[in-house]
């Protein structure tokens, strides 16, 4: 683990998380698109 | 919780819990055995369904209710820093809810209580069981009760200041099973308690199944809360960070408490005694309290994030290669994590109104709640145990590295026992079935997953006795040296003022709840009241 400067410490806890940004995005677009594929693709062409 | 007879209290209760939890998991196993065919001399329905029955209670409402019951008094001392309100009274509760489990795992042992854990009618079993279920649940009223009472004096001690996060949570999780259980016990007291005394001959089984699906969806999150709980409170500390936010931690809560309420009857999407409308009411309400999850999944990995880029993470996702996944608390949130999305994308299919008509009564619903509960929920209750027992024992867990290879194991067990479980519901294998006879093309197909199951299940076995060594290890090990530590709470990154009193206390919400559940349930209810019934009446006759 590398230490950080407390300027860096100060511009973490400041900044935005962007990485969660990014995974809850990727997580709940996954969602969507496998809800998508058991509606259209498993559901409906069962009648 | 220096207070060694504190300390004691909360060991009881969750030994209790473990206990429970170490039996159901060999039950477990044998049913998964059972079902698939493969040892022809372990073949009888009998047996198999008064263990699944077993099986359910000790996961589902033992396990729960006395680790909820024990976590719960450690939260409240630690974080109120005072010490637990009548303690003779908390005993009484647990003693109570111990005498129950006992008296109602008489007739699920003979056989005579083989309910499927459910209180659906007209299946009916032995009064000791719901004489048993019910002392269960007055115990856990009166842990409510001592929780509220906490939240309560410390709040007027200290009328400047927020009562702290992990008892918020906790007082809002005592508010929502006092809530939550209220349906369930009027079904036991009026309906299901007088038919199994035979004081009265009929009920009406909509009225039951109504009055259940009140209770069934919010002791989910009952069950849930605490593990949420560890997510906000100790899982930002753990992994050498900050909780990124810790009014928005309040707000999930308040949701999850309030939304978790007046949702229940998507548990009934095909049963007649309800209409659509309401039904769909229901459904979109349960769309609503995949809200404060979505919340907590954002501010807990916002968490993690910080505390990944504190200890040198760089990039988009550089920072969760440096998070210490050698903690056991870090490493569950993780793993429960990945288990909640996918369980979560599960629930959101049962939800769904018509896809539902897919999934219902299959496998696919089992393998759901396996993976919420036993997966989302369970290991995080390991986590605050393997953080707990520490504390409470006064002596380092007996093995981290034994520790980190349960919750692992846990996680693999329960991704192989689920997945194929899921698929089997989507291949149209019904649930709460004791054999399958693969003479057909339809029910070959699905031995395959059996086995996989049955693996799974085995891996699952192998980590809970894991779990019960290194707890029982650990208690037992002699340690001469000073143990000092003390819960850790995380502190939220920017200091929290004065929060509003909707953010620091439940009787706005109380009140919400109350009205919420009058539209909800109201007419649902009543409409058996003044329908006619065909020769029995609500209650009986």
């Amino acid at each position: 683990m590398e230490p950080i400067t407390e300027d860096e410490r100060k511009r973490i806890l400041e900044s935005s998380p962007v990485g969660t940004f990014a995974l809850m995005a990727a997580v709940v677009g996954g969602m969507v698109i496998a809800w998508l594929f058991l509606y259209y693709g498993v559901f409906l062409p069962r009648g | 919780m220096n207070d060694t007879a504190e300390r004691k209290l909360i060991l009881c209760h969750l030994w209790v819990a473990f206990a429970a939890f170490i039996v159901a998991c060999f039950m477990g196993e044998y049913q998964v055995l059972e079902r698939s065919g493969l040892l022809p001399a372990l073949e009888s329905p009998t047996v198999y369904f008064a263990s699944v029955s077993t099986h359910g209670v000790l996961m589902a409402f033992v396990l729960t209710t006395f680790f909820i019951m024990g976590f719960g008094y450690a939260l409240a001392s630690s974080s109120l820093k005072q010490p637990i309100w009548n303690k003779p009274l908390a005993w009484g509760a647990f003693w109570l809810a111990l005498v129950g489990v006992v008296l109602a795992a008489v007739p699920l042992l003979l056989g005579k209580a083989s309910v499927l854990y459910t209180f659906y009618p007209p299946m009916v079993g032995h009064a000791a069981f719901y004489l048993g279920a019910t002392l269960l649940v007055i115990g856990s009223w009166i842990w409510c009760a001592i929780m509220l009472v906490m939240f309560t004096q410390w709040k007027t001690a200290n009328p400047t200041k927020n009562v702290p996060l992990a008892m918020f949570a906790t007082a809002a999780n005592a508010l929502l099973w006092l809530w939550a259980s209220a349906g369930v016990a009027l079904e036991v007291l009026f309906q299901l308690i007088p038919l199994s005394l035979g004081w009265i001959d009929t009920i009406d089984p909509g009225l039951a199944r109504t009055l259940f699906a009140w209770t069934l969806h919010p002791i989910v999150y009952f069950w849930l809360i605490p593990a949420y709980t560890a997510f906000y409170v100790f899982v930002p500390k753990q992994a050498g960070g900050f909780l990124f936010s810790d009014e928005m931690a309040r707000m999930a809560f308040i949701v999850l408490a309030v939304f978790a309420l007046p949702i229940g009857f998507h548990h009934l999407y095909m049963d007649p005694e309800q209409a659509s409308g309401w039904k769909l009411l229901h459904g979109i309400g349960t769309f609503v309290v995949a809200l404060p999850t979505l919340v907590t999944g954002f501010t807990v990995i916002a968490s993690l994030e910080i505390a990944g880029r504190l200890r040198g993470g760089k990039g988009l996702f550089g920072w969760i290669g440096t998070l210490p996944w050698g903690n056991t608390m870090v490493l569950a949130v993780i793993l429960s994590l990945l288990m909640l999305i996918f369980g979560g994308f599960g629930g959101i299919v049962n939800a769904s109104y018509a896809m539902n008509a897919m999934v219902h009564n299959t496998a696919w619903v089992p393998g759901h709640f396996h993976l919420i509960f036993a997966g989302t929920t369970v290991i995080m209750y390991f986590a605050i145990a393997y953080y707990l027992w520490p504390l409470l024992l006064r002596k380092p867990l007996f093995s981290n590295q034994l520790a980190l290879l349960q919750l692992w194991t846990w996680f693999i067990g329960m991704s192989i026992l689920t997945t194929p479980w899921h698929v089997l519901g989507l291949l149209g294998q019904p649930r709460r079935i004791s054999t399958v006879v693969y003479n057909n093309l339809l029910t070959l197909a699905w031995k395959p997953y059996e086995l996989m199951m049955i693996f799974g299940g085995l891996i699952l076995l192998g980590s809970a006795c894991l779990l019960i060594y290194n707890l029982v290890k650990t208690q037992v090990t002699p340690y001469a040296g000073q143990f000092t530590d003390e819960i850790d709470y995380a502190e939220p990154i920017h200091k929290v003022g004065v929060l509003p009193e909707y953010l620091n206390g439940l009787t706005v919400w109380n009140k919400v709840i109350a009205v919420l559940m009058a539209l909800s349930f109201g007419f649902p209810i009543l409409q058996f009241f003044f329908m006619d019934t065909f020769g029995s009446s609500a209650w009986g006759n």
